[in-house]
């Protein structure tokens, strides 16, 4: 009986220890996504002003050519995060990891600063290295005599003075976040890297395997879950891209919306244009791409489990 | 007896994580009972620009102690005062008592049906004060909805050319005799040699680019251009926007472009200004005190001169930017924040203090016979630029309220970059040539803003009371 007792004061104190977080949990996260699901089922524009509309929102966002856009920009900024960011992460991680390499630590703080100056601070002075005319970018093509070479190459006078934020959009804030988050991955690139089983290292080399093998048979195969992490990580933040290009395109999407992403809509919709209920049908959007993802990264993790 | 043990025992086998947080829990909650609340005023004042409130404070304090209230003014970021704005708009909640609302910002508050609009109807206010007709009418349009006034204007904006005159005079050329485009374009072909051969010209006459949406939109507005009625209706596909689109990014394309893409605001755009890239810049009277502060090196060489018009006796000026005064439905005391109101944006000692700090002339039209707009201006030579201002001042062009205005605007910026691209393309550098291409793409612009609009049940219906007006 007396047990009894105490498991129950155990379980009244461990809602009582709970209570804040799920106070603040359904305050701010279950609330407003029913909020949001009933708002996406509605149209607003102004204060006091809403109407039902069922699934008319969900069916103007697929026939709206604006919003497939921003879907395309946001992937190939996503892409270019997997396919250019993460490479360069991995390949820094591993030559930091090199016992080789002196003052590993410096470069360690030379490659993830970014991170501790903020994302606007970065971006403003991506925004200054990328300026048409005087900005370092250009004047360092020029000096290197590669402006010449790709107006001989394309026969376009344009490569004289690259626009990059009016003609490069993405290629730009691909660019441009290299600098914010190779620093930030390779960070996880290379705690994976120091858990390496050593002594599968010293076998393999006994076996005879050279960089490359040693590479592919045993380093590649004890990152892979940290790899699967990363990529779901930065997939996800790519997805929800919205404050670099907000300011380096001053709020906009930038020429013919060439920098407009799935988040960026959803705040011009909302807020810009008042109507929370086709902005709410942006997000849902979003939220289903990003569970997918998040399944297929379970599912990625789950074989990985069984395979080991 | 029992109880307490077993208590104690279950808080003893607790981990030293939940120890820490419980601790940090009791500190945090003594501090806050503790802490004393601020003295809160009895009315609150969101104000973006710390210029103005610096101004303000000490109008404000005297207004305090001879009225026994007092006025709590709060420097905000725009975005700050946006997104607290409309949450308590949306939400229901109070805001702030009076708001300081910017150009680019208000059209979001004054969407949906004018009686749900979050700021108080002023017109009969004004009208019965005798307000409204000692205000810049033009001054009145960014503030209204179907005729009523939300917003008690706090500026004019009109826009000049301010010129490089050193480099003119110096070569002879008197540019205040250039009264169109063309001829200003024309008086300034001479200059354009390429002496050092860094293959582009050495001053080129316009600092202007089809990419920059707010001087496409002061451009498009002098040449008496339209994206909305003033019921709200997008009138965008229209032959004179064509024309007009056509016409400035005509210069900006071909080997003889007359125009060049400086930075308004980084240095490396002031150091180009400095070092004469361009001749004419595009300024509002607001401009003129960003110019002292940034580039102190051009005093003495820049003049001042009306916009050169696009035809000949057409508007030789444009507006650009701009800030309303608005007191939110919330508030409850509304006669002591009309007040203060009154007292901010039509006294002579702001106004002449708002042209001396920062060369903005007050839209109180029985203001502008203060003294301090006659004053000489040694920046730009001397001239008597706020008399200049003042006397383009009623000539500035209506501008619309509508929330879909912002988009719209982006939407043309990219028309005219898309202009620019088939320009280039197709080596189409004529305005006149452009004008069919400009014109399909404006009839692009006037889909998507219909689109966005017919997508919303309520601007339909202001959509479909403009078809019917059309008919």
């Amino acid at each position: 009986m007396s047990t009894g007792g105490v498991d129950s004061r155990r379980v009244v104190f461990s809602w009582v220890m709970l209570a804040p977080f799920l106070v603040l949990f359904l305050v701010f996260v279950v609330y407003p996504l029913i909020q949001s699901a009933f708002l996406a089922a509605n149209q607003t524009f102004g204060p006091g002003t809403r109407t039902f509309v069922g699934t008319k929102n969900f069916e103007l966002l697929i026939s709206d050519p604006v919003f497939w856009k921003a879907i395309r920009n946001t992937f190939i900024y996503a892409l270019g995060s997997l396919f250019v960011q993460l490479p360069i992460a991995f390949l820094l991680a591993l030559a930091l990891n090199s016992p080789k390499l002196r003052g590993r630590g410096i470069y360690r703080l030379i490659f993830f600063s970014p991170q501790l100056m903020g994302l606007v601070f970065v971006s403003i002075l991506g925004a200054l290295a990328f300026e048409k005319r005087a900005g370092l970018i250009n004047q360092a093509l020029d000096a290197a005599g590669i402006n010449d070479l790709l107006v001989w190459v394309t026969g376009n006078d344009a490569w004289l003075e690259p626009d990059w934020l009016q003609q490069h959009v993405m290629a730009t804030l691909i660019l441009i976040s290299l600098w914010l988050y190779v620093g930030f991955n390779m960070i996880y690139f290379l705690a994976a890297l120091q858990s390496v089983d050593k002594s599968l290292l010293e076998a393999a080399e006994i076996d005879g395997a050279g960089p490359w093998g040693k590479l592919r048979h045993v380093i590649f195969p004890s990152v892979k879950p940290v790899a699967t992490f990363v990529i779901l990580l930065s997939m996800i933040g790519s997805l929800q891209l919205f404050e670099l290009p907000y300011i380096l395109l001053e709020s906009s999407g930038g020429p013919d919306n060439k920098g407009l992403t799935i988040v960026m809509y959803l705040y011009q919709n909302g807020f810009d244009l008042g109507d929370l209920g086709f902005a709410s049908a942006i997000g849902w959007v979003l939220a289903l791409i990003l569970i997918g993802l998040a399944l297929v990264q379970v599912k990625l993790t789950r074989a990985q489990e069984v395979n080991a | 007896m029992h109880r307490i043990t077993n208590t104690i025992l279950a808080l003893r086998g607790l981990s030293s994580g939940v120890w820490v947080i419980a601790t940090l829990f009791v500190i945090s909650l003594i501090l806050v009972l503790v802490r004393q609340p601020e003295q809160e005023g009895d009315l609150q004042f969101w104000v973006f620009s710390p210029e103005h409130a610096e101004m303000y404070a000490p109008l404000i304090e005297e207004h305090d102690a001879s009225h026994g209230v007092k006025l709590d003014m709060t420097v905000m970021s725009i975005a700050a005062i946006q997104s607290r704005m409309m949450s308590g708009f949306f939400g229901g909640l109070p805001t702030a008592d009076l708001i300081e609302v910017e150009k680019a910002v208000a059209p979001q508050a004054f969407m949906g049906p004018v009686d749900a609009i979050g700021f108080h109807d002023l017109t009969d206010l004004l009208l019965e004060e005798g307000l409204l007709t000692q205000l810049n009418e033009p001054s009145l349009s960014p503030w209204s909805v179907d005729g009523r006034v939300f917003g008690l204007p706090h500026d004019v904006h009109p826009v000049m050319l301010a010129y490089r005159a050193d480099i003119t005079e110096a070569a002879g050329i008197d540019l205040t005799l250039a009264e169109t485009w063309e001829e200003y374009f024309r008086m300034l072909r001479p200059l354009m040699e390429d002496k050092d051969n860094d293959a582009r010209p050495d001053h080129t006459p316009l600092s202007f680019w089809y990419t920059n949406q707010d001087l496409i939109e002061t451009l498009m507005l002098q040449g008496d251009g339209q994206l909305f009625t003033p019921s709200g209706q997008p009138v965008i596909a229209n032959e004179r926007n064509a024309f007009l689109l056509a016409t400035i990014v005509s210069w900006c394309v071909g080997p003889d472009r007359v125009a060049i893409d400086i930075n308004e605001w980084s240095a490396s755009g002031h150091q180009e200004k400095v070092d004469g890239l361009a001749i004419g810049y595009i300024a509002p009277d607001w401009m003129c005190s960003i110019w002292k502060m940034h580039v102190p090196g051009l005093e003495g060489k820049l003049k001042l001169m009306p916009l050169p018009a696009f035809e000949p006796g057409g508007r030789r000026t444009s507006v650009r930017g701009g800030t309303m005064l608005g007191i939110p439905k919330t508030t409850q005391q509304f006669d002591r924040a009309w007040d203060y109101a009154k007292l901010l944006y039509t006294s002579p000692e702001v106004a002449r203090q708002l042209y001396r700090e920062v060369d903005i002339i007050s839209p109180v039209r029985s203001l502008w016979d203060d003294p301090v707009y006659n004053e000489p201006d040694p920046y730009f030579m001397n001239q008597r630029k706020g008399r200049m201002y003042i006397e383009l001042a009623p000539e500035i062009p209506l501008r619309p309220s509508s929330p879909y205005n912002k988009q719209a605007a982006i939407d043309v910026r990219d028309a005219a970059l898309n202009l620019a691209e088939y320009a280039n393309r197709n080596s189409v550098y004529n305005a006149e040539d452009l004008i069919p291409e400009a014109i399909r793409l404006l009839d692009r612009v006037q889909a998507r803003v219909e689109q966005r609009m017919s997508r919303n049940a309520f601007a339909a219906e202001d959509l479909a009371a403009g078809d019917g007006e059309a008919q």
